[in-house]
């Protein structure tokens, strides 16, 4: 049981907050409800570019970093498809210095335009040295378009492509600040060794009077149901061949989530799982298999990826798992199976909460999700599911005309 | 509401003191060390067992492969029993194999922990290197190590690390061709000399009865210890520039540097500071240039890796193409201005901070603390260390770091390797 306290300001800010006795560090997490799939399609990558541009000064602050080191903390920055997150640590002592840098660029920004062009480069860099420059870097940029069509998943944070950043005016910057960071479209999550009064006074002491703007109101496309097998084949200089299976399915906490979330454990999670023994132990069809979900606040996927022998073909691996995914359609699994990939479950989130930074990231996404609480919830929900309910969602989802493959062919082998 | 001056920091307040917690140590009959930190908040538990099965007195990748088939079966039970009932258990696993030691690690939760480590420790003591396991193995490392070389990084990091440790085993590189060499009978005499009469330590965290450590204690004594020989190595080294082309690269990849040492020299715990200035943190100089200035690359850092007698200094990043001399002649004339100039008592001061602050913060918790504890206990020294430490980073002063560059950064002694 993680406990915490929250409360929301006048301008709309809420903030959550959890107490740890045991720490000298405190940590201020601060979520924006922004993400790609916020973007506007001829725009992309603009959140996550718009990310290195908050620490390149705001109004009061010539450079973010500097002081938040001076007080001997540290701190870094996410985007998702559906989020960007700012996380700072440091002596809770100095707890004032993280509140001043994280209010003063929630008020306003204050970067130049040779800031703007040094992070286009940056960013630009990044995309090269993460997308490009890798082995099966593209693969998100390949895979997104073709599973989504409508929705902006379509693209990855990272964006569709490096001209969307070159393009990226000043302008268009200010107006993604004005619309996107303000009080009431940011929750801010605080934990560490503080009194909750103490906390209370702090925040309104540097938040309070911040204006509150109209939280922009979020549209977005809907992804049509699918209806048909996707597939695109593309040729790379890898050294071996790479198939991959994404198949849709509900968005986080959704009718469904959980029982996919736990197909994806029992088909592909651990060396005890099912396609992990078939194609790899037995079969030896595959050097390693997976299988994940994007774990999406809007309908997300269930993602298998195979590295194939080099001497195998497409066919006997694609048959082979399709023949593991009918049997967990036709037959519905073992108690003893489900206690296994719960059992799995309850650790890595043990693991996974531990520390004050951690938690105050958790919670501020159980937030965003509706409800902070339910970073202690979110357990008995997945153990909640039903051997019935885990063999009809397999049914729903792991079909052929609900599949995307991309198949990522080396141009060495043949 | 009166409104907040915002045009001022706020004070910030200096650490005064950090509390670093001992493990509870004992010496089991084999002569192994168990370390535990009990006091936790939470019901997960850590426990490493260290193996002194590196790949220093044998073939690098013999020492890999024997790590990752530790729990691939015996002769009464298959790799998957195994992994079942480990996954039943709700346990996780990670085996760790780098030149002097392997670790391997169980992870779970305090009511399954004891039954995961007794299927982990069975399967240690009794693997038999099944030929169809080692098959499989081979060919998964195989294709790995060749995606890995793919990359301008792993490229330019095995060039810079074969060169300045060539007259050493920490200088050997695994092959693609060395996968068809490796032998069961090998691993099986590895295994028996590396882990059979090999464990080193056992680190728990978790809030474990007594009566379960004590059971792990029965478990750890199925096991001898291994002294361990002090390699007497020789770490001479030419400074080389090394260029590998790249066709289709997008970027270069740079290593710079140089053999230096490890913390149990006396001017390591200075050079800590001379490291954060120039390459060690997001503000540092050369991110300040490279990256925010002007742009060349997503990031650019600099470290000490240490070995179990020495070390070595190293700048890395990956820079767009077109810039790798830009880049270099940057990193050059930052170097030089820590040895002309001295740095302003403001940067110090910020970094003596900084540095302060990461300390208190990577010992915040107790597997934070473990891994603090194991890293100075591993050269031999104790918790101290950090005393001296902080100590240290507070009186450093500007002169210093100068005459440290001077001496330990001299542009003539540096490897310098790109590739892309």
């Amino acid at each position: 049981m993680i406990e915490f306290e929250s409360f929301t300001l006048e301008n709309g800010l809420r903030v959550i907050f959890h107490k740890d006795v045991t720490t000298p560090m405190v940590a201020i997490n601060t979520l924006y409800d922004v993400g790609a799939r916020d973007e506007s399609p001829d725009r992309t990558g603009f959140a996550h570019l718009f990310e290195h541009l908050m620490f390149s000064g705001s109004i009061h602050v010539p450079n973010f970093d500097t002081p938040l080191e001076q007080a001997g903390g540290n701190n870094n920055a996410f985007t998702t498809n559906d989020f960007t997150n700012y996380y700072d640590i440091l002596p809770a002592q100095n707890i004032e210095t993280a509140l001043w840098l994280e209010s003063d660029r929630m008020l306003s920004l204050a970067f130049t335009d040779k800031s703007l062009e040094v992070q286009r480069n940056v960013v630009i860099e990044e995309f090269k040295q993460n997308y490009l420059n890798q082995p099966y870097g593209d693969l998100w940029l390949e895979l997104s378009p073709l599973a989504y069509k409508k929705h902006p998943y379509h693209w990855t944070t990272i964006g569709k492509s490096i001209d969307h950043i070159k393009n990226a005016t000043m302008e268009e910057v200010k107006a993604f600040f004005d619309r996107y960071y303000h009080p009431g479209n940011a929750i801010l999550s605080i934990a560490g060794n503080l009194e909750l009064n103490q906390v209370k006074d702090l925040v309104n002491k540097w938040y309070a009077d911040i204006p509150s703007r109209k939280k922009h109101i979020r549209n977005l496309p809907k992804e049509p149901v699918q209806n048909e097998f996707r597939t695109k084949t593309i040729v790379r200089e890898v050294p071996s061949d790479l198939y991959v299976f994404a198949y849709k399915m509900p968005g986080r906490g959704k009718q469904g989530y959980y029982e996919a979330d736990l197909i994806s454990d029992i088909l592909g999670h651990s060396k005890s799982s099912r396609l992990y023994k078939k194609l790899k132990k037995q079969e030896e069809l595959v050097t390693d298999i997976d299988a994940y979900i994007t774990g999406t606040i809007d309908d997300g996927l269930l993602v298998i990826m195979a590295y194939p022998d080099d001497h195998v073909s497409i066919e006997q691996v694609e048959s082979s798992i399709w023949e593991e995914l009918e049997k967990l359609k036709a037959k519905p699994i073992e108690e003893k199976e489900l206690e296994k990939i719960i059992n799995k479950m309850k650790t890595s989130k043990a693991f996974e909460e531990q520390g004050i930074l951690n938690k105050s990231m958790i919670l501020a996404f159980h937030e965003l999700m509706g409800d902070a609480n339910g970073i202690n919830t979110e357990t008995a929900k997945y153990e909640q599911v039903s051997i019935e309910s885990i063999q009809k969602t397999a049914q729903d989802i792991l079909h052929i005309n609900n599949c995307s493959r991309l198949v990522i062919k080396s141009n060495e082998i043949d | 509401m009166k409104s907040t001056d915002r045009s001022k920091a706020p004070k910030a307040h200096p650490i005064t003191r950090i509390n670093f917690i001992y493990p509870e140590v004992e010496t089991l009959k084999n002569g192994v060390n168990l370390y535990c930190i009990r006091q936790t908040n939470d019901r997960t538990v850590r426990i490493d067992f260290t193996f002194n099965a590196g790949s220093l007195n044998d073939a690098k990748v013999l020492a890999e492969i024997a790590g990752e088939l530790l729990l691939s079966g015996d002769a009464t039970q298959t790799s998957d029993v195994i992994e079942e009932s480990i996954d039943q258990l709700g346990g996780y696993t990670e085996v760790k194999v780098n030149t002097e030691k392997a670790t391997l690690t169980v992870f779970g939760l305090v009511e399954h922990i004891l039954s995961i480590t007794k299927i982990v420790v069975d399967a240690i003591q009794n693997v038999n290197f099944d030929s169809k396991e080692l098959k499989q193995t081979i060919q998964e490392r195989r294709k790995e190590l060749k995606i890995r070389l793919q990359k301008v990084k792993t490229l330019a990091q095995r060039t810079f690390v074969s060169h300045i440790l060539k007259e050493t085993p920490y200088g050997e590189l695994i092959h693609l061709d060395d996968f068809d060499k490796v032998k069961k009978e090998d691993l099986i005499d590895f295994h028996q000399r590396n882990y059979l009469n090999g464990l080193q330590q056992i680190n728990i965290v978790g809030a474990l009865e007594d009566k379960e450590i004590k059971d792990i204690k029965n478990l750890a004594l199925r096991f001898n210890k291994k002294d361990t020989v002090i390699p007497n190595y020789s770490y001479t080294h030419t400074p080389t520039i090394l260029h590998l082309e790249k066709d289709k690269a997008l970027q270069t990849a740079i290593r710079i540097g140089r053999m230096l040492f490890n913390k149990k020299h006396t001017d390591y715990k200075k050079f800590i500071v001379l490291n954060t200035l120039l390459g060690g943190y997001f503000g540092s100089r050369l991110m300040t240039s490279i990256r925010e200035e002007k742009g060349y690359t997503y990031g650019i850092g600099s470290g000490v890796v240490q070995l179990s007698e020495t070390g070595y200094f190293y700048i890395a990043s990956e820079v767009a193409k077109e810039f790798k001399d830009a880049t270099l002649n940057a990193i050059k004339a930052e170097i030089e201005k820590l040895q002309t100039t001295l740095v302003d008592n403001e940067e110090l001061e910020l970094v003596k901070n900084y540095l302060i602050g990461q300390i208190l913060e990577q010992s915040d918790g107790a597997q934070a603390m473990m891994d603090r504890f194991n890293s100075v206990n591993y050269f031999g020294l104790t918790l101290n260390y950090y005393d001296d430490l902080i100590r240290t980073i507070n009186q450093i002063n500007p002169e210093e770091i100068k005459a440290l560059a001077q001496r330990y950064l001299k542009w003539e002694d540096m490897t310098i390797v790109t590739v892309g």
